[in-house]
């Protein structure tokens, strides 16, 4: 482990923290409004998802850029490859909807 | 299929806050007690199960891995490294579970969480710690502040490649079930990949993040995940967790790994049951 990796963590833990306190606003005010009035479309509720699947998207975002500005090549590839795995399963998922 | 109304999101909220408590407790995502809870007692498809309960995975990793930063006992670099592999996994285990029937997923389901029953009773505990502080972790390895021994500790990662196997499969059985997988990677990294056992259930949390996303994008895309019951399992498992972890210093661990355990076995022969008729 490296000097650089805690400050890493700190950063991470707040990222993380943001997008899991925001989607719980959407989830929270979005199941509110959906009991209350159930005939309403869910898209705030949706948007709470959507933005929870993206937090450990943005995590990994965060990495590589400072992987990259550290120039530590080997882990900012490794982070890559993640993303573009991630990538792959949202361009898996976009080629499903489109199949309903 | 049930129809979502008010009394079945209620239904749905407690079922997520009992499985985040019992998994904050036993040191698990949660679920493995989530997926059972709304297939077999609730009626929902399989696929939809897995879906809800990835999504509770990924709110139970954030949050677990904002609450432990700073410690230095995640291990970014060897979690993002097994990452590559699990994150492949998932993706691959969310595309698969689209073309397997709700039989052999609830099969599949038994069989795993017998295998979790067995490894919880028989789980090692070996401690892994270098005790001399100038020793090099390596690039992969890792030196935390240890509680047990009031110092600072330094461990170093083997067996890699075993490593990173075990995070695909972990990462594909995953997806397909809706699970988080630690309960895969923590006893193969403790036992085998030189991690103490802290160290490896705090990086193990941080990796599931990912690998629920890989997952959960792929179930978003198909609709399963239906957003009503989402947002009740979520919420109700970010509570149970919440008060679960605020709970287990004071609980007795054996008697747990037993509950535990016995709770397992019990879901393991439902799931069979349900799979072979």
């Amino acid at each position: 482990m490296r000097a650089g990796d805690t400050q890493l963590e700190i950063v991470i833990g707040k990222l993380l923290r943001i997008g899991v306190t925001l989607s719980t606003v959407c989830l929270v005010i979005g199941l509110a409004l959906a009991l209350v009035r159930p005939e309403a479309p869910t898209t705030l509720i949706s948007a709470g998802i959507l933005l929870l699947i993206m937090t450990p998207f943005a995590r990994v975002v965060l990495s590589t850029i400072e992987y990259v500005i550290a120039r530590d090549w080997t882990f900012a590839l490794l982070t890559s490859i993640v993303l573009v795995e991630l990538l792959a399963g949202a361009i898996a998922a976009l080629a499903f909807h489109r199949k309903i | 299929m049930p129809v979502v109304t008010a009394g079945l999101v209620s239904i749905i909220f407690l079922a997520g806050a009992a499985a985040g408590a019992l998994g904050a407790l036993l040191g698990l995502g949660g679920g493995i007690f989530l997926v059972p809870l709304l297939n077999l007692a609730l009626g929902f498809p399989i696929g939809i199960a897995a879906a809800i309960s990835l999504a509770t995975v990924i709110a139970t990793s954030c949050s677990v891995t904002a609450g432990k930063a700073g410690q230095n006992l995640m291990n970014f670099r060897f979690g993002m490294l097994l990452e590559v592999a699990t994150a492949g996994g998932s993706v691959l285990g969310g595309i698969t579970a689209q073309f397997v029937t709700q039989a052999a997923l609830q099969r599949l389901f038994s069989f795993v969480t017998a295998i979790v029953a067995l490894v919880t009773i028989a789980r090692s505990n070996r401690r892994n710690v270098i005790l001399d502080p100038t020793v090099d972790p390596g690039v992969l390895g890792g030196r935390f502040f240890d509680q047990e021994s009031g110092r600072e500790v330094v461990y170093r990662i083997k067996r890699l490649p075993l490593a990173v196997v075990v995070s695909f499969i972990a990462g594909n059985v995953s997806s397909l079930l809706g699970i988080g997988g630690g309960f895969m990677k923590v006893p193969v990294l403790n036992a085998w990949c030189g991690m103490p056992l802290r160290a490896a259930a705090a990086t193990s949390a941080f990796m599931i993040g990912v690998t629920a996303t890989g997952g959960a994008i792929i179930y978003f895309g198909t609709g399963q995940l239906l957003p009503i019951p989402a947002a009740a399992a979520i919420l109700g498992v970010r509570l149970g967790s919440w008060v679960g972890l605020r709970a287990s210093p004071t609980l007795p661990v054996r008697s747990l790994k037993l509950l535990l355990a016995g709770v397992l076995g019990t879901v393991s022969l439902l799931m069979l049951w349900k799979g072979l008729r």
